[in-house]
């Protein structure tokens, strides 16, 4: 017998969300769709929300040997995007090599739009395959805020990037003029090979020593320049590497009676606790994106100092709302 | 059966003869080798037979001119990272252990892009588009452009006008074309975004497939320079000596892992190019936070 309903669109993994404005200046969801094993959630809108906020879950908060999540994000002219998760995104293990746990991304930002896009990291278990492309298209006065973070596996369990593979791809390519083709801006990517079962030496772990958590912010676009431009100037204000303290004791005591401000009292706390979680980072321009790559010794560490360098600024919460940022609170 | 006894007696006595006259052979030889080793060096052969030295062709003396650490492109000014992984790392420092991920980070984000180039020389403009989009860092990107543009200039001046027969024209025409159009980015600073920018990697796989060299041995020699590189670079930073740095330079272990990396490139495509060691990264974007330096990456 066939079946009096319509034949569905979508095939396993497959998931779309379309973003618009609406008149009164809301940015509200106008299709989303999924299907197992990718889930997708969002609270119903309240007034004054500035941006609509979207949970990208998965059955069983991760995604089991040989998933295949495939979603695509297309936000209209003004409209504002904010997608979170709800804890680490677990990849699970491997039968063998071959089998490729696979999440792909494809957004689409159209003039004015924005997409803010602070996941929790992706936590690799031990023998997991794990594969990560996330392509961003934007028009020229779209924003972007990616964060893309993975860990070194359950660390309670002793797993210590005992994960058999992993890639993780960012593009970031500038929309077509007319008659044009897309230009590349942006290609990171990271790509960790473990090591075979049987061998004794651990290359990834040491490679990778130690940090226990790697991450990558990607920023683009008129909204989050002055993210940008605060964090890199956070970066030239780093304490040189090797510099000696040439003060005698008197003026140190001194100094350290001055009041110092705000900022600069932030600014020593802070790397105190870069000292203490062993983070490492760095800044960058590269063709009018702003990458920031860090790593930390614990994955708690390595949130605080993120979550402690947005809030800091505040224009994330303050053009996307609150929400948007709980992952990295 | 008498004349079969006659011959067979025959050719008796004749491997007889043969059996004295190789004994006779095998003394008159060892005699020989004793008066020459007695003299020191062999009697140099009468002329240089060309079947086993290879150095005669205009492909093999290219080889040896990009091979060379006199080749002008200022490696001498970059350290790629290590200046900075000792910084990060003091005391517990290895040299061993950097240039192992030094060599796995170079070939992953790197050698795909000098593989590519010398596959498809036309496609240099592309690639170098492409890498330029990949490399994460400013000072990453400072050591390629500076060692890239030097690559070119050493071409246009030098190399250009002593072209090996048989060089494809159409590459030698996607080169000039990509000079112009370099020479007019620099004039036209206030683009964000430049139209080629010469990083090193594709420059070298296509000046490469030009002079003739194979893919395989360009590959090695890209790989081996940039070894050198880090072997001269830890000599100056007074890690160790030029004996030690020579000695790890021939040392099975170097070549065998540049062998292992180009195997393991072999067949990625610049789209998978990235970053293995991703600590990498940080230590060469914290080049700049050093307080003291002596190189430029």
């Amino acid at each position: 017998m066939t079946s009096p309903f319509p034949v569905s669109s979508s095939a396993p993994g497959e998931g779309r969300i379309v973003v618009q404005l609406l008149p009164h200046g809301i940015s509200a969801l106008s299709a989303i769709t999924f299907q197992y094993p990718l889930k997708l959630i969002s609270p119903s809108p309240a007034a004054g929300q500035k941006s609509i906020l979207v949970f990208l879950l998965t059955y069983g908060g991760g995604l089991v040997g040989g998933d295949q999540v495939h979603l695509t994000i297309d936000v209209k002219p003004e409209a504002k995007l904010s997608i979170v998760t709800q804890g680490h995104t677990k990849i699970f293990k491997s039968p063998s090599r071959d089998v490729i746990t696979r999440q792909r991304l494809h957004v689409t930002l159209q003039d004015n739009a924005a997409l803010c896009l602070l996941p929790d990291p992706v936590q690799p278990f031990k023998g997991s395959v794990y594969e990560q492309s996330q392509k961003f298209t934007l028009a020229d006065t779209a924003s972007l805020c990616l964060l893309d973070w993975v860990s070194a596996g359950r660390r309670a369990r002793g797993e210590d990037w005992d994960l058999l593979a992993w890639r993780g791809r960012n593009e970031v390519w500038a929309a077509a003029e007319s008659g044009g083709k897309p230009r590349l801006l942006l290609r990171d990517n990271v790509i960790l090979e473990g090591d075979a079962a049987d061998s004794k030496e651990k290359a990834l772990r040491n490679k990778m020593q130690p940090t226990g958590i790697f991450g990558t912010l990607v920023l683009k676009g008129p909204l989050v320049e002055g993210l940008a431009a605060f964090i890199l100037a956070e970066f030239a204000a780093l304490p040189r590497i090797g510099a000696r303290d040439f003060r005698s004791q008197d003026k140190m005591d001194k100094d350290n009676g001055l009041m110092l401000s705000p900022e600069e009292n932030w600014r020593q706390a802070r790397l105190k606790q870069e000292e203490a979680d062993s983070v490492l980072w760095s800044a960058a321009r590269v063709r009018g994106c702003t990458v920031v790559k860090f790593g930390a010794r614990t994955v708690e560490g390595g949130r605080l100092w993120i979550g402690n360098l947005l809030k800091q600024d505040g224009s994330i919460s303050r053009l996307f709302g609150d929400d948007s940022t709980m992952c990295v609170r | 059966m008498s004349s079969d006894t006659v011959d067979s007696s025959q050719s008796q006595a004749i491997e007889d003869e043969i059996v004295e006259l190789e004994g006779r052979l095998e003394k008159a030889k060892a005699r020989l080798n004793k008066a020459q080793v007695n003299q020191g060096p062999s009697i140099p052969p009468a002329k240089i037979p060309s079947s086993d030295v290879p150095l005669t062709s205009p492909t093999h003396h290219f080889l040896l001119l990009l091979s060379d650490s006199a080749l002008p492109l200022g490696s001498f000014a970059f350290s790629s990272g290590l200046e900075s992984y000792l910084a990060h790392t003091r005391p517990k420092s290895s040299f061993p252990t950097f240039l192992n991920f030094s060599l796995s980070s170079y070939a992953s984000t790197t050698l795909p892009f000098v593989l590519a180039a010398h596959r498809h020389p036309i496609d240099l403009l592309e690639l170098d588009d492409a890498l330029d989009a990949a490399i994460m860092c400013t000072v990453g990107r400072r050591a390629s452009v500076a060692q890239g543009r030097a690559l070119l200039s050493i071409w246009d001046r030098s190399f250009k006008s002593a072209l090996p027969a048989g060089a494809s024209t159409a590459a030698v025409e996607a080169l000039k074309e990509f000079t112009v159009l370099l020479r007019a980015t620099s004039s036209n600073i206030t683009t964000h975004l430049p139209t080629a920018s010469a990083h090193l990697g594709p420059l070298f796989g296509a000046i490469a497939v030009i002079l003739g060299m194979s893919l395989r041995q360009t590959a090695y020699v890209f790989m081996l320079s940039h070894v050198k590189a880090l072997l001269s670079a830890a000599v100056r930073a007074s890690m160790f000596g030029p004996y030690h740095a020579q000695k790890m330079l021939a040392s099975v272990e170097v070549q065998e892992g540049i062998q292992k990396v180009i195997q393991q490139e072999w067949e990625t495509k610049i789209e998978d190019a990235g970053q293995s060691v991703p600590v990498m990264d940080l230590w060469i974007g914290r080049h700049e936070m050093l307080y003291s330096r002596i190189f430029n990456s």
